[in-house]
Formats: C-alpha cells, sequence, structure tokens
C-alpha cells in the first residue's frame, strides 16, 4: 500500500510540493503494482545492455573554449554569478 | 582502540580539460562563470564526453595503490539536489552493484602500517558556491563544475591521528610523483575522516578546509569521543563539520536529512573497456612504484626491510637516497637518511628547507664507512650541513670532527686521562667492569672523536702491563 | 502548387526551378496559419526566418551556387530538439521561454544541407504521453478527425506532415513517440538503431532507450532525412562509428525471397480487430512480393511494458533534476525562499504526467528497490535482445501493428495512466533492445482512421529495412488527409 506519507516521501526527493498527494497515490500504487511482476520473471543470464567504448577511444584531453560566453544565455546576477536562495 | 577511515578528494590537476567538455581543467583565478560551456552548466540537451587521460590519470592512481582495475568501468549519476550542481546529479563511480569504479582492494603500507584502500573513483568536482552579505546571498560560480576528480575511500585501519598525517603526506608526495596532481594547490586535495572508539559509533568528519587540519580535527574528535564513553555516554553517529575558527568539531547544526541517492548508471557514457595493453602502457608511463623500489631497496642492497619501507614510502627521500647512494654505500646512506635526516625534516615544509645535498649524503656515508668520522661525529655534520649546506669538509674543520683513530694520538691523550683519574685508574685494574669510564673520558677530551674500538684496546693494554 | 508532394519530389523540381522555394515555403505558412487552429501541430512557427532562407536559396539555385541537398526543404521539428536562437520548451512551462544557444546536431546537419526549420512542434511534456494531450500548451488534434488524438509523443511531428503544413519533422521516439504519431496520422516514421542517430540536443527523458527519428510522406523520404541526419557525433559518446550507407540507394529492391517473422505477442489478445485484419491484409501483400511469413513468439515483450516504465520512470527522474529554475526557466524570484522551498515550488510547476514519472522513478531507484526493479527492468532488456537475436537467425524481418487499437478521443484515456502504458506495447521492444522499426501507413479504418503497420529489423539494418517498408508503402492506395 503506497500511502500519503510515501507519495509526499517520494515528492521530497524529486523536490516537486505535490498541491494534491491524494491524486497520485492510487495511480502510483497501481502502476507499482504493476512493476511487481519484474519480480517474478526467471533470468538466465545477469546481462544488461549497454554500449560499450574501448578507452583509446574516448576524447583527447584537449582545451577548447566554448564558442560563445554561456552566461549572457543564462539567469546571470551580480559580476555574472547565478543566484541560488539562501542554504539555510 | 580508535578506528579513523578517511576518504580523499584529488583534483586531477594536470589535465587540459574537465572530465566531461573541453572547458578548462584549470578554473583557479577566472571571471565567474567564464569556464562554461552546455555540458558542464548543465543545458537541456548536452551530453558529457568522457576525457581519456581523466581515466589514464586515475587508472596511475588505482597501480599505484595497488588497487585492482577492472576490465569494464561504468559511471553512476548520484542524485541530489544541490546549487553547486548544474544537473542536480553529480557523475561518479559506484561499486554496490559490482567492481565498475576505476580502482578497488588495494594497500599501501606506511612505515610498517598496512592501510587498506577500499575504492578509487573518477567523478565530477560539483562548481563553487559562494555567501553573500547579512543575507546570506548564494551565488554560483560553475567554473570548476566538471573539474575531474579521484576520491580515495581507505578502510577504517588508522589507530591514530598523526598515522592519517604522516600517510597523507605520502598520498601528496605520490600523487604528485605520479604526475596526475599538484596536491597543494588551494583545493586540489581534501579529506573527510571518519572516526570510532572501540565499538562505539562512527562520526563522519566534514568541511576540513586544509588536509593538513584533518589531524587537529581528528584528534579532537578522539578525545571527545573518548571523555564521553569514559563518563559512560555513547557517542551519536553523525557528521560534525570542523570550526576552523574554534578548532574544535561542531555536530552538524540541522541533521542532515537521511540521503537517499538513487543511484543510476549514467546512460550516456558507455562502459569503457580497459585492455591489458592499455595498463601496460599506463604502467610504462608511471615512475617506479613503492612497493617495487622497497623490494629493489631490500634485495639489491640488504636494506633492512623497515628501513627501506620508510624510504620507498617518502618520494622525497627516496629521491635522495637515488641521488646520493653508489653500490657499495647504500645501506650506510638509507641509515643516514632514516635514522638522522628524518628526524629533522618530516614535513614538506621542513623538506624544502633543507640545505643538505645528494653529494653531502653520499661523502658522509663514505667517510663514516672509512673510518674518517665515528657515526657520532657524522651525526653532527649532518646537523650542520642540514642548516648551512656547506661541504662535509668545511663542517669537518669548522666543528673539528676528524676521526682520531692513530694509536699515538690515542695513547697521549690517555696518558693524560691516567694522570687525572688515578683513582678510577686502579678501579678499572681491580674490577674491568668500570672500564667504560676511562673511555667515556678519552671521549670527552676528543670531543667524541677518538675510535671507540681503538681506545679501548689501548686503555686495556695500558692497564693490564 | 501542390503542399501534399513528397520531399523527395520537392528536391527533385526546387533543384530545377520549377518549383519556387520562396513560394512553397509561402504557401507552407498560409497552410500553418489555416489549419492551425483545428488541428495545433505547432508551438513556435518561425514566418520571418524561414521566407528569407526560403528567398536566399532560391537565389543560390538561380546563380547556380552550391545547395545543400535539402533546396529549402520545410521541416519541423519537435520541441524537444535544441535549435539556436528559437524557443526550446518541451511543451513545459518549465521551459516556456527557453532559447537554447545551440543546434542539436541533427538540427544542425538539417540546416548545413538547406533545409528551412519552419518551427517547432508540440508534444507531450517533455516526451512523457503517447497522445500529446499532455502538452502545457494544450493537445494537438489528429487530422483525420479533430475529436482524437493524434499519437505521440511527436504528435506535432506527425499532425504537421500529414496536414501537410510540412514535407517532413524530426520527432524522438523513447518509446514509440516516432512510430504512434506516424500510425495514427497516417504517415512514415523510424526509430533508428540506439546510437545511430547523434542525441547531442535532443532533451533527455530515458536517455538509454531513446533516439531522434525523422517522419515523412514517404518512405524514400524518411531515408533521405535519415541520410542527412545519422552518423557518429563527438558531442554524444553513444554514437557508433560505422561506415557510412545511403538509405536511398536500392530503396526500390523489393523483398522477394525475404522472411518475415509475425511477432504472435503483439497481434492476440487485445488487440482491436480491424487492426488484426489489416495487419493480416500486410502480411498478405508481402506473401505476395514474394516474402515468406511465419510466426515467430518472443514471450520476453510480456514484460515489456513494465521493464519500459521502470527505466522510462527512473531515468525521467534523474534527467529532469536539472530544471530547478536557477540557471534558466521560467522567471521566479529567488527572494524569501530556502533552496529547498524554492526549488520545490518552482518544480512543481511539472505536468501530472511528468510529475507521476518522476515519483515512479524516485521509488524504483530508492534505496533497497533498484535490485528489485530497476535492474530487473534491465535485464529484461538484455532478455528481449536475446531472444530478437534469435529471431533474427531465422528471419530478416518483424512485423506488428504499430499500435494495437485504433486512435481514440481527446480526453478518453487521460485519467488511467496505466491503460495508456499498455497500448505502447508494440513499440517499446525496439527502444529497450535498441533495434530500428518503421510504421508504414497502410489502411484508414471503417471509421476513417489511420492504421500503421510496423517493422522491424536487427541493429543498424536500416537499409535492408527501408527497402521493405518502401515495398509495403508501394502496395497502399490511401485517401488525402480530409482536412
Amino acid at each position: 500500500m503506497v500511502e500519503r506519507k510515501e507519495i509526499e516521501h517520494l515528492g521530497d526527493l524529486v523536490k516537486v510540493d505535490l498541491k494534491e498527494p491524494e491524486k497520485y497515490i492510487k495511480q502510483v500504487e497501481q502502476i507499482i503494482k504493476y512493476f511487481d511482476r519484474l519480480d517474478t520473471v526467471e533470468f538466465n543470464s545477469d546481462d544488461t545492455l549497454r554500449n560499450e567504448v574501448d578507452s583509446e577511444n574516448l576524447r583527447d584531453d584537449k582545451h577548447e573554449p566554448y564558442d560563445i560566453s554561456l552566461i549572457d544565455h543564462l539567469k546571470k546576477d551580480q559580476d555574472n554569478f547565478i543566484r541560488a536562495p539562501k542554504m539555510v | 582502540m580508535t578506528r579513523i577511515g578517511l576518504e580523499i578528494h584529488c583534483q586531477l590537476t594536470k589535465l587540459e580539460s574537465k572530465l566531461f567538455c573541453s572547458c578548462k581543467a584549470e578554473y583557479r583565478n577566472l571571471a565567474p562563470n567564464s569556464n562554461i560551456c552546455p555540458v558542464c552548466a548543465g543545458l537541456p540537451g548536452s551530453l558529457p564526453i568522457l576525457n581519456k587521460k581523466a581515466v589514464e590519470k586515475a587508472a596511475m592512481i588505482s597501480l599505484a595503490l595497488g588497487c585492482t582495475i577492472p576490465q569494464k568501468i561504468g559511471f553512476f549519476r548520484k542524485n541530489y539536489f544541490y546549487p553547486d550542481l548544474p544537473k542536480n546529479f553529480q557523475i561518479t563511480q559506484y561499486n554496490a552493484y559490482g567492481p565498475t569504479s576505476i580502482g578497488s582492494d588495494g594497500k599501501i603500507t606506511i612505515q610498517g602500517k598496512e592501510i587498506n584502500i577500499r575504492r578509487i573513483q573518477l567523478e565530477e568536482d560539483p562548481g563553487r558556491l559562494v555567501y553573500e552579505g547579512k543575507s546570506m546571498l548564494t551565488l554560483v560560480d560553475y567554473n570548476r563544475a566538471g573539474t575531474p576528480l579521484v576520491e580515495i575511500v581507505t578502510e577504517p585501519d588508522f589507530e591514530t591521528p598523526k598515522q592519517v598525517r604522516v600517510f597523507l603526506n605520502v598520498l601528496a608526495d605520490l600523487v604528485e610523483n605520479i604526475g596526475v596532481s599538484d596536491p597543494y594547490l588551494e583545493g586540489a586535495m581534501r579529506v573527510d575522516g571518519n572516526i570510532s572508539e572501540g565499538d562505539g559509533n562512527r562520526v563522519e568528519i566534514k568541511n576540513v578546509g586544509s588536509f593538513r587540519d584533518i589531524e587537529k580535527a581528528l584528534h579532537f574528535e578522539m578525545t571527545r569521543q573518548q571523555s564521553l564513553l569514559e563518563r559512560g555516554i555513547p557517542v551519536v553517529a553523525e557528521t560534525r563539520h570542523w570550526d576552523d575558527a574554534r578548532r574544535i568539531t561542531v555536530s552538524s547544526r540541522s541533521k542532515e536529512e537521511e540521503q537517499d541517492y538513487r543511484y543510476i548508471p549514467e546512460a550516456d557514457i558507455p562502459i569503457v573497456l580497459i585492455r591489458n595493453e592499455s595498463i601496460e602502457t599506463i604502467k610504462k608511463q608511471m615512475p617506479e612504484s613503492i612497493v617495487a623500489k622497497r623490494e629493489r631497496y631490500v634485495k639489491k642492497y640488504g636494506i633492512p626491510a623497515q628501513v627501506a619501507d620508510v624510504l620507498s614510502s617518502d618520494r622525497f627521500y627516496s629521491d635522495l637516497f637515488e641521488k646520493s647512494h653508489n653500490e657499495k654505500n647504500a645501506k650506510e646512506v638509507a641509515n643516514i637518511i632514516t635514522t638522522d635526516l628524518l628526524s629533522y625534516a618530516d614535513t614538506r615544509e621542513k623538506k624544502l628547507e633543507l640545505k643538505i645535498t645528494a653529494q653531502h649524503i653520499s661523502s658522509l656515508a663514505d667517510s663514516i664507512m672509512d673510518n674518517k668520522l665515528t657515526r657520532n661525529s657524522g651525526k653532527q655534520a649532518l646537523q650542520e650541513m642540514v642548516k648551512t649546506g656547506k661541504s662535509l669538509l668545511d663542517v669537518m674543520a669548522s666543528l673539528d670532527l676528524g676521526h682520531v683513530s692513530d694509536v699515538n694520538s690515542i695513547e697521549k691523550i690517555i696518558d693524560e686521562v691516567f694522570k687525572e683519574e688515578e683513582k678510577a685508574v686502579t678501579e678499572a685494574r681491580r674490577n674491568p667492569d668500570t672500564i667504560n669510564y676511562l673511555v667515556g673520558k678519552v671521549m670527552r677530551k676528543t670531543k667524541g672523536k677518538a675510535d671507540p674500538a681503538t681506545t679501548l684496546d689501548i686503555l686495556r693494554k695500558k692497564l693490564s702491563s | 502548387m501542390n503542399l501534399g508532394i513528397s520531399a523527395t519530389e520537392f528536391v527533385s523540381q526546387a533543384k530545377v526551378g520549377t518549383i519556387s522555394v520562396e513560394e512553397f515555403v509561402a504557401k507552407t505558412l498560409d497552410r500553418i496559419k489555416l489549419v492551425e487552429e483545428k488541428v495545433h501541430a505547432f508551438i513556435t512557427v518561425d514566418n520571418q526566418n524561414a521566407l528569407a532562407k526560403a528567398k536566399e536559396i532560391d537565389k543560390k539555385i538561380k546563380s547556380k551556387d552550391k545547395v545543400g541537398i535539402c533546396f529549402g526543404m520545410p521541416v519541423s521539428i519537435k520541441d524537444n530538439l535544441c535549435t539556436a536562437g528559437m524557443k526550446t520548451t518541451c511543451a513545459s512551462k518549465m521551459l516556456e521561454n527557453f532559447i537554447a544557444p545551440y543546434d542539436a546536431t541533427v538540427v544542425s546537419r538539417l540546416k548545413s544541407e538547406d533545409a528551412i526549420i519552419i518551427g517547432k512542434v508540440n508534444l507531450d511534456e517533455f516526451a512523457m504521453g503517447s497522445t500529446t494531450e499532455f502538452s502545457y500548451f494544450g493537445p494537438s488534434r489528429n487530422p483525420w478527425n479533430v475529436d482524437y488524438v493524434p499519437g505521440g509523443s511527436s504528435g506535432g511531428s506527425g499532425v504537421s506532415v500529414s496536414a501537410l503544413e510540412c514535407l517532413a519533422s524530426l520527432g524522438s521516439d523513447t518509446g514509440g513517440s516516432v512510430r504512434s504519431p506516424a500510425s495514427f496520422c497516417s504517415v512514415v516514421g523510424l526509430k533508428p538503431t540506439y546510437g545511430l542517430v547523434s542525441r547531442y540536443g535532443l532533451v533527455s527523458y530515458a536517455n538509454s532507450i531513446e533516439q531522434v527519428g525523422p517522419m515523412a510522406r514517404t518512405v524514400e523520404d524518411v531515408a533521405f532525412l535519415l541520410n542527412i541526419i545519422s552518423g557518429y557525433d563527438s558531442h554524444d559518446d553513444t554514437t557508433i562509428k560505422n561506415d557510412s550507407v545511403d538509405y536511398t540507394k536500392d530503396i526500390s529492391l523489393g523483398i522477394s525471397g525475404k522472411k518475415i517473422g509475425i511477432i504472435t505477442q503483439m497481434i492476440g489478445q487485445g488487440v482491436d480487430q480491424e487492426v488484426v485484419s489489416a495487419t493480416n491484409r500486410a502480411i498478405s501483400k508481402l506473401q505476395e512480393l514474394g516474402a515468406e511469413c511465419i510466426p515467430i513468439s518472443l514471450d520476453a515483450v510480456e514484460h515489456s511494458v513494465a521493464a519500459y516504465y521502470t527505466i522510462a520512470s527512473a531515468e525521467a527522474s534523474s534527467n529532469l533534476s536539472r530544471y530547478d529554475n536557477l540557471r534558466y526557466g521560467f522567471d521566479f524570484g529567488t527572494e524569501g525562499y530556502e533552496f529547498k522551498a524554492f526549488i520545490s515550488k518552482a518544480r512543481s510547476n511539472f505536468g501530472p504526467e511528468v510529475t507521476r514519472r518522476m515519483l515512479l522513478g524516485a521509488f524504483v531507484l530508492s534505496a533497497g528497490y533498484y535490485g528489485k526493479y530497476y535492474l530487473k527492468a534491465q535485464k529484461v532488456r538484455a532478455m528481449i535482445k536475446a531472444q530478437l537475436d534469435e529471431a533474427f537467425k531465422k528471419v530478416d524481418f518483424l512485423i506488428s501493428p504499430t499500435m494495437p487499437i485504433l486512435p481514440f478521443k481527446v480526453g478518453e484515456k487521460i485519467d488511467d495512466p496505466l491503460k495508456l502504458y499498455l497500448t505502447d506495447i508494440n513499440t517499446i521492444t525496439a527502444n529497450l533492445s535498441g533495434i530500428p522499426a518503421i510504421s508504414i501507413p497502410f489502411e484508414i479504418s471503417s471509421s476513417g482512421l489511420p492504421i500503421g503497420i510496423q517493422l522491424f529489423a536487427n541493429s543498424f539494418e536500416e537499409k535492408k529495412l527501408l527497402q521493405a517498408a518502401y515495398a509495403l508503402h508501394k502496395t497502399t492506395h490511401l485517401p488525402e488527409v480530409p482536412l
């Protein structure tokens, strides 16, 4: 059973104020119940599907400045800093 | 018993570009947010492109600390919200679902103490927060975001804060030596610790500004925990911050919420295959490892294991050893460095102040071996050379340290002593065990320069005649 | 001037000057003005630049300067692909006014071949949905019947191509988001092999499975676009360095002698009867063209919806973390807020479907549950791929209806997410396994709604796949869109 407290906890994890947590409880519960079937699948391999690359083919360590002043396209504050709310 | 473990963050300062983009790795002294691009600023649609050299440098650290490098490494996202994280997750490595971080299960022996390395991971540094004014406005500069960082996690193998300091000095020398980092750059090396007493709870210590302060922070914390336990008060498992001004640890004001990082594989970066040939190439670029060096010292020169340990784990002194020894005097050089020189200079600052050169040490060892100097005089000469940088000959002359081993000179001095110490001579004739008193007198007269064996020889002859 | 010609036809005429690019683009803009209030495909229309660019290309053609192979073809772009200087909203309040400073690689490749980006088209918010109803800017509507959904999430792409508002479009396909609207709007849509097309500039939703895909009115057009957008990109480490392939060459080779597997799990229970009959007719057509069709069972498909939504939600919850309104995003002052309160309030502006998936993602990734959900879902992916590899030892292609149901009415399923998720059953197999799949418009139902057929091939076999799709599409005689 998914309860209000849990939905609020999930909301806190993804940092979303849930205006109507009730709205999500039933749906999330129903979907998770559906996901539970994954637990019953029997696998004969531990493989997961991932792309692979040889370490020799990675990007060379070269400094190339970005071609525009990116900060001019962002919400900049005084002295080109980004402003954040206070932390405590 | 005290148990201390460390998490050391070490920036790979020798790289040109960031971990996942081509912005500059060196972010210091730049105008705010002038070293950013869509990737490191976390813009929608941008993708991380892994820096080959960062993987190589992290592999070097792993090798140097005796870690196993897996054939496949992977990256994970550590999800948490913080304004210094442009994507609100950090790309890092994670071993919970199999060893996919660049190094695991290493070990390093320092002054006879074995420290196990749990894990080494390659990750991105966050940006920097600047707090402004009374309102504590937070300003963010992302120039540092994405700087390549290696996190080294040790097992809780340290028993004293002093061991931690020694280890960190060695580690700093090591990363510098293999050319991955300049650990003395501001913020290049940062340390968090965890410490517990006996069966007590573990306390994390964060926010230690300089990695030299970690010893003080750990010491404070150790004493605090011991005194709690003595009074029967249990230690609370918590995170404490080092208050630099008050020199104490303080419980984090708002108890940090139980973090659930929801690790998830970073699918934008494929699994990286590290072939054996690639590791061999990396090994070739690395200077000799501490372990190999230690073995060479023991096998080739017959240096005692404990001495070899100390010598090999200290880059500065092993370099000095390499420059000053030859086949013949290696053992003596090792001895001079580890027993005498090390006691004068055990910190980086003191090492830098040393005026002594390889040439000095080499000639000192030769003189001792050729009986031109007693070991005692050798110590004095060394001390003088360390301070002044003068040559051995100059030092010996100015301190009058020449070795007196010719029989005539010593006989003359013994004759003088016999005149002055009639009582002691009589006593020595009756009881040979008291002869050392007379040896001491001779030594005092020669300021320690008389060869002890020769002196004893002549004394015995004269006493029995 | 006929706006309903194919992109290939447009190119051949513009090249020789029998079509004026400016005139075609102007007509297209008129058409957009005319039909938009009915279908709502576009979020942004770039009237001025499109016309200016068209003039410029006409000039180049006249003066015999070098012209890119698109010759001014008007193309629409899903609004989760970054376009420098033009808004990229992801149909979200969170990026309502966001202007990316750079072009997605697929967009810059189109531009460098002189395609004209005529505008940005609608989608479910951050591509999460299969109806385009979850757009912050309101739903798009099906040109074949505006009471019905156009499919999604690349609904705007499907609608704009179908309603003759452009010649082609780029969508993105995470779980069928190109093929669903292709099927519902009666156009061709391809989901390429994972790693064939760059994702740089595609705003991530479920980054381990999604690809940018071309949509157009003919298979040849789709092959033409794929030629331009595919290939290794140094800005995307997951793109593969393969030799370049001309997908248009030999496209009419036919499928005689080829073997096609009918995926039994995708044509059985729960599939609309009309869809089943249409699929059977498609199979007969392919047999008439000389292909051999046999049933193939892929039992891992039964776990695919659970695996897909586990992975997609988990990745979405991480990918969408960056939207905190500090660096970009709608205006919202920081004064008076503490950090957590601020971002939680800002992020409450995500729509309900996105929020739902973030909550689900947080759940399946939270401490202790990774092994139960995410890891199992990853293993299902490998299991599906293994079964597909087995199947492709026996057959060249696989076939299924693209969607198990006909388009449904706007609002009909919006309150039952799980029911909606289950309609993805036929498309997500290609995403979980990485293989390419294409939806071909095949019939119009008795109620006047499109039915699409889906063909799959093994990884990086797009050339073969397009040949088969071309052959099947040639057998159809579809009416014009009744708009």
